[in-house]
């Protein structure tokens, strides 16, 4: 359409010295293509010279990389991973990405980890040439629920998700199984994207909890999810971003006693859904943006709990008859080239407490060797609504071998 | 029957017109691909620019806004060279721009039309520092790469905007003659950096040293992208002391501390020079910067 467009284009503007006389068919070709010729010389004139015969750089080759991450529990009392490893390997990822064909880009992630053994992290396309603006991705991927969750836990300023996180949507963040589409938006002059999902599920199936039907035998009952993002530029330094996001679906929750037809039932599907908004604001000046940097979020999410009468389902239903909400606090300083300090404070009330208030602070050190290592220190103490406080030292080093990827915004 | 010929008319001329008027739009993501690029596109483009002069091209954060910028553009030029290969793939993939995308008409990596320096041969790894593998990215320090870069737009320009071609090379060939020009002013100073020895940050003035004739005789990186170590400091005394190095050159970026110390142990002049348009304030176009680097480090290696 351009070509057509550009091409009359350059026709009409020559048409005043074409219309002095008629001009034939023959005419106008021979014409044309003296015309073509001349502007094809004139464009060899100034056209760079030769650049030097390079090592031949096309690839059709995916780029291949791999993300160590290793942490050490070194917590006063006892270790405080799921593997209850002093030292260990917490994840290997193994990511796979390339360009598919003229439609979509391919990205696989492979996991690896003592506790879960092989798995797919994530596999999805991601479309490259939607019209409007829009893009979709297809297939499992981590879910724009949030702000942290959207980064890979390894990429993250703290060695663990907040905890708001953990409990409201899983300990590796939350992942889905399904279709999402984006649209950027900017109506009001400022950053906005959309971003809505589907997926299989809410959150991972817990292996211990068996429900009579699958919580997505209705359409329903699947995972929905919904995320505006908005940020601003306050000026060349500084931005700030706030978003919302709700997710609902649902998901098996405990039942005390199988029903008599079934005793390999131990889960009723409730829905849950959980909204939240997440606000960040940034500052790294230009000039000194080697050296200096700082960042503050907040996050606070509210998780809803459909309540279930024991009556009206198979067992007796133990799982939360009530909502829960927290949220934390994190802000990191660049106090140098490589090194950053932070600190976090998280509060909610905890689901795994039945909804007692579990806070926790943490400083956490962070040292970059280089981009593709960091090294990470962490100490946090757990204080749980009428239990005993717990002390955690942690120690985290990541490394990344391949390709240099883009730095996390 | 007519009416509905008159009306097809009327919006065919309409579609044919809008083009005419609009301009192309084009985006770089250095000031010094902008500076070209508007010297060449003049009033028929509508250039901007992601990074700053003042700011380390390496490491410019993929910010929202930016996608904003690049969603409409119709023209995306980079350095390339992997350059840009910590932000630019995230700020693509947001703006959704299949003219811009790679392999897209609009999407022009720089450095295809330059000689590049730098290439690595052999086994390369990252215990060598931030190694570029397709070679030295900081070409633009170079006028005949500035030549290059603004041949290269024109061509592009034309290719997306055919109509105003003559516009397009007229616009070039008037800003090699101001190059030359100033090119020619600046040859005195040439004359007395050629052959004297340096002390550079990074390996970002590897191509101004080969157009200069200045001789680099160490880098404060002990390797690229690598701060410097105490070891390495002394190193670097040494070096200067052997060579006579008078000046320690680097970008405004990078925290001149360090340089101080070296300067202070040796006498050399840490020359602070903005490798990019607009790196200092007064330094507004491509010629402005060749001036006044030359100028400066001229006057410190005298």
């Amino acid at each position: 359409m351009c070509a057509l467009a550009c091409a009359t284009s350059t026709a009409l503007a020559q048409e005043p010295s074409a219309a002095k006389r008629p001009v034939t068919k023959a005419d106008s070709t021979a014409a044309d293509s003296i015309a073509l010729v001349r502007e094809m010389e004139k464009l060899q004139a100034v056209a760079p010279a030769p650049a030097a015969p390079r090592a031949p750089s096309a690839k059709i080759a995916p780029d291949i990389s791999v993300v160590g991450d290793l942490v050490g529990d070194l917590s006063p009392d006892a270790s405080t991973q799921e593997s209850g490893a002093r030292l260990g390997v917490r994840e290997i990822e193994l990511a796979i990405q390339s360009v598919v064909d003229p439609y979509f880009r391919g990205d696989v992630y492979l996991g690896f980890s003592d506790v879960e053994g092989a798995r797919i992290e994530q596999a999805f396309l991601t479309t490259t040439a939607l019209p409007w603006g829009l893009q979709a991705r297809l297939g499992r991927f981590l879910m724009p629920v949030g702000k942290q969750t959207t980064t890979h836990r390894h990429d993250l300023h703290t060695i663990e998700y907040p905890w708001v996180i953990q409990r409201f949507l899983g300990a590796e963040g939350l992942k889905g199984t399904g279709f999402s589409v984006s649209k950027v938006l900017a109506p009001f002059g400022f950053y906005q994207e959309l971003q809505l999902s589907a997926v299989d599920r809410f959150g991972e199936k817990d292996d211990a909890l068996q429900s009579e039907t699958a919580p997505n035998k209705q359409l329903d009952g699947m995972g929905y999810a919904a995320r505006l993002r908005n940020y601003w530029d306050l000026s060349q330094s500084t931005n700030v971003e706030l978003s919302a996001s709700a997710i609902t679906g649902k998901r098996e929750q405990p039942a005390l006693a199988a029903p008599a037809h079934d005793t390999t039932i131990t889960a009723v599907n409730a829905r849950q859904s959980v909204v939240g908004a997440d606000l960040t604001f940034r500052w790294r000046p230009l000039q000194q943006g080697l050296y200096k940097s700082f960042i503050l979020q907040a996050e606070v999410m509210h998780q809803q709990n459909e309540r279930i009468n024991a009556a009206t389902v198979p067992g007796v239903y133990q799982g939360p008859n009530r909502d829960f909400t927290g949220g934390y606090v994190f802000a990191r300083w660049q106090v140098g080239r490589r090194l950053y300090v932070g600190g976090r404070f998280d509060s909610l009330q905890d689901p795994d407490l039945g909804g007692g208030t579990l806070t926790a602070g943490s400083g956490v050190l962070e040292f970059f060797p280089s981009e593709f290592s960091k090294l990470v220190a962490s100490f946090e103490r757990l204080s749980p609504n009428g239990g005993t406080a717990t002390n955690r030292l942690l120690l985290q080093a990541t490394f990344a071998v391949g390709p240099h990827k883009p730095h996390p915004f | 029957m007519l009416k509905i010929r008159t009306a097809v008319l009327a919006l065919a001329t309409l579609v044919v017109a809008l083009p005419a008027h609009a301009q192309l739009k084009v985006v770089t993501s250095t000031t010094d691909l902008y500076d070209i690029a508007r010297a060449v596109g003049g009033d028929k483009i509508a250039a901007s620019h992601i990074g700053e002069g003042y700011q380390d091209p390496h490491f410019i954060e993929a910010k929202p806004s930016f996608v904003l910028q690049l969603r409409k553009a119709d023209v995306w030029a980079y350095v390339g060279l992997d350059l840009e290969i910590g932000w630019m793939p995230l700020l693509l993939d947001g703006a959704r721009n299949p003219k811009i995308s790679a392999g897209g008409a609009g999407h022009v990596d720089v450095s295809r039309a330059i000689q590049v320096i730098d290439v690595p041969t052999g086994q390369v790894d990252r215990s060598m520092g931030d190694v570029h593998t397709m070679g030295n990215p900081h070409y633009w320090l170079d006028p005949e790469n500035g030549r290059r870069i603004a041949r290269l737009f024109a061509a592009k320009f034309a290719e997306l905007d055919p109509k105003n071609a003559a516009t397009y090379q007229a616009n070039t060939k008037a800003w090699e003659d101001r190059l030359n020009a100033a090119e020619a002013a600046w040859k005195s100073d040439l004359a007395a950096i050629k052959g004297k020895p340096v002390v550079a940050w990074h390996t970002s003035w590897r191509y101004f040293a080969e157009y200069t004739g200045m001789k680099i005789v160490a880098y404060m990186e002990p390797k690229p992208g690598v701060p410097p170590s105490p070891a390495h400091l002394l190193e670097v005394v040494r070096a200067v002391k052997q060579s006579g190095a008078k000046a320690i050159i680097m970008e405004p970026f990078y925290d001149h501390k360090l340089a101080d110390l070296v300067a202070r142990q040796t006498g050399a002049k840490v020359l602070i020079l903005p490798p990019s348009v607009g790196g200092v304030p007064g330094i507004n176009d491509y010629a402005q910067l060749m001036r006044f680097d030359i100028a400066q480090l001229a006057a410190a290696v005298k």
